[in-house]
């Protein structure tokens, strides 16, 4: 199956500065990733060029196999596109605005109606239907240009810092909207926030100073998982416990010192350790409180890579 | 072609539903009566020349507030992006904007022919040098257009795309004065850049292929032009 982005050694340099440096990313039909990285750290030079807004001075990239420079109308058709701060024309009304994206992404005079009112429906749009696009709140101008994005149904969505600005129940909504698009097609999303990208992608691609420094599985399957695990009984006969399940491969301190009853982060590989580990607590006579799925520690993740480079703190 | 109509349609209800075209028609038409008749009862000659004249100067002044916004805005605003992202032609932006901005020029025109009506009406003028001078206004303001649409991709502030490209039209209308100062070749250079110098033989009724052929140059060389902006990123 091709790639839905291949982008292979992008390169962008405006005038002296370099902002993007060597950067190759391979993002699969269906996955949601996210490019996190500190505001000036190449994310949205990577989206522009992906885009075909801005073209990269060496690389290639690729949308579903077509070049993104030679091919560039082609690759578009295959693209929505939610710029930052999400511009659109104040002077529109949203429905008017949604024809028009409509009908530039080729859509037909009878098929953009259909599409514009699936578009407005899914965003819950209805309401504001012929509202002046410059009267609109922060949250609903996302909106809409998230509706102006999906209409032509491409496959690979791509919103840059879709959270920022919007008030915190605005936020939860489109963490729950980005998922829930995440399952008909591919998402490439950027922000500032380790909390924003954990939430929603599969993967996260970590950006400083414009190159990538790594790639890392958010919601891996079958992998490794770690698991909080939280036990009444003697720590050590716990400790032990636990480390003789199969695939469990450390047994980590408590989170909370002086927590009590203790919890253990256990680190295992393997699909469904959770079971194992919950039968062998149980077997053993422990008492086992709870247990839940930990997210990888992103911020330990990003600390640790970004923490000894120059221009970490900018 | 679909693309570019779509264009049109967005560009033109951007041009007549913001303010700035009516204040630009009120105060042309006013200042074009104003000419008109003083010309008719100073002069009592059943002829356009110098209103055509005063449109032309007009124009130097007008046509950049009408071009000012076509770039600059959508630059400013980041719609820019959004336009640039979507499937379209670079070339299919820029004749839309064209076109639309050419239709408030042509509407201008329109109004203006109405002193021809009038003349038409009570004496019996040389109907030549008024359809020759209406061609050469339309040219004129077609280049002053394509002038503004060119500097309005290069900034992103209104203000200065308007000034600049007054600038650039008004040095362009009076460069031929410039001409007697320099040595040979420069002095026909200089002199074959100037607008007065090919728009006065439309205004008099004199029409040469030279002169046509010059707007029209200048005209697809702005276009051009203005693709590149848009396509250099």
């Amino acid at each position: 199956m091709t790639a839905v982005i291949a982008a292979e050694q992008l390169t962008k340099w405006y005038g002296p500065r370099l902002a993007v440096d060597d950067v190759s990313l391979t993002v699969g039909p269906g996955e949601i990733v996210g490019l996190l990285g500190p505001n000036g750290s190449g994310k949205t030079t990577i989206l522009r060029i992906l885009t075909g807004y801005l073209q990269p001075s060496a690389g290639t990239a690729r949308i579903a196999g077509l070049d993104v420079v030679d091919d560039s109308l082609a690759a578009r058709r295959h693209v929505g596109y939610v710029p930052e701060d999400a511009p659109l024309y104040a002077g529109m009304g949203v429905r008017e605005f949604l024809v028009f994206m409509g009908r530039l992404k080729g859509l037909t005079a009878t098929g953009v109606t259909a599409a514009v009112d699936a578009a407005m429906e899914r965003l819950g749009l209805g309401p504001m239907r012929s509202v002046l696009i410059g009267r609109l709140s922060r949250g609903y101008r996302q909106r809409v240009a998230i509706a102006q994005a999906l209409l032509g149904n491409p496959e690979l969505l791509i919103l840059d810092e879709p959270t920022n600005g919007l008030d915190p129940r605005q936020i939860i909504e489109m963490r729950e909207l980005i998922r829930s698009l995440g399952g008909e097609r591919t998402i490439l999303v950027t922000s500032h926030i380790l909390g924003e990208i954990e939430r929603v992608a599969d993967r996260v691609a970590i950006l400083l100073g414009g190159r990538l420094l790594a790639v890392h599985a958010l919601r891996a399957s079958g992998q490794g998982q770690r698991l909080r695990v939280c036990v009444r009984g003697d720590e050590e006969g716990v400790r032990a416990c636990l480390s003789r399940v199969p695939g469990v491969t450390t047994v980590g301190a408590q989170p909370v010192a002086g927590m009590s009853p203790p919890t253990y982060v256990v680190e295992a590989e393997g699909p469904s350790v959770a079971e194992a580990v919950a039968g062998a607590v149980v077997a053993a006579g422990f008492g086992l409180l709870t247990m839940e799925p930990m997210p990888v520690d992103l911020e330990a993740l990003f600390l640790r890579l970004t923490g000894d480079r120059p221009g970490a703190s900018a | 072609m679909r693309n570019f109509l779509t264009l049109l349609s967005k560009e033109e209800k951007a041009v007549f539903s913001s303010p700035i075209a009516y204040a630009i028609i009120a105060v042309y038409l006013l200042l074009m009566g104003f000419t008109f008749t003083l010309m008719l009862f100073l002069n009592r000659t059943a002829e356009l020349v110098r209103v055509f004249f005063q449109a032309a100067i007009l124009f130097l002044l007008i046509v950049p507030v009408v071009t000012m916004r076509l770039l600059a805005e959508e630059r400013r605003s980041g719609t820019l992006e959004l336009l640039l992202t979507s499937p379209v032609r670079e070339i299919e932006i820029v004749l839309a904007k064209f076109v639309a901005s050419l239709t408030l020029v042509a509407l201008m025109l329109l109004l203006t022919a109405s002193d021809a009506v009038v003349l038409g009406m009570y004496a019996e003028p040389d109907w030549g040098p008024i359809y020759s001078g209406f061609l050469g206004l339309v040219l004129l303001g077609a280049t002053l257009a394509a002038l503004g649409l060119v500097i309005s991709g290069l900034t992103s502030n209104q203000i200065v795309a308007a000034v600049v490209a007054m600038g650039v039209g008004i040095l362009l209308w009076m460069i031929d004065s410039i001409g007697h100062l320099l040595p040979d070749p420069f002095d026909t250079i200089v002199t074959s850049l100037s607008l007065v110098a090919h728009f006065t033989p439309f205004a008099t009724g004199a029409l040469f292929l030279s002169d046509l052929g010059f707007f029209l140059t200048v005209i697809l060389a702005c276009l051009f032009l203005s693709v590149r902006t848009l396509a250099r990123r």
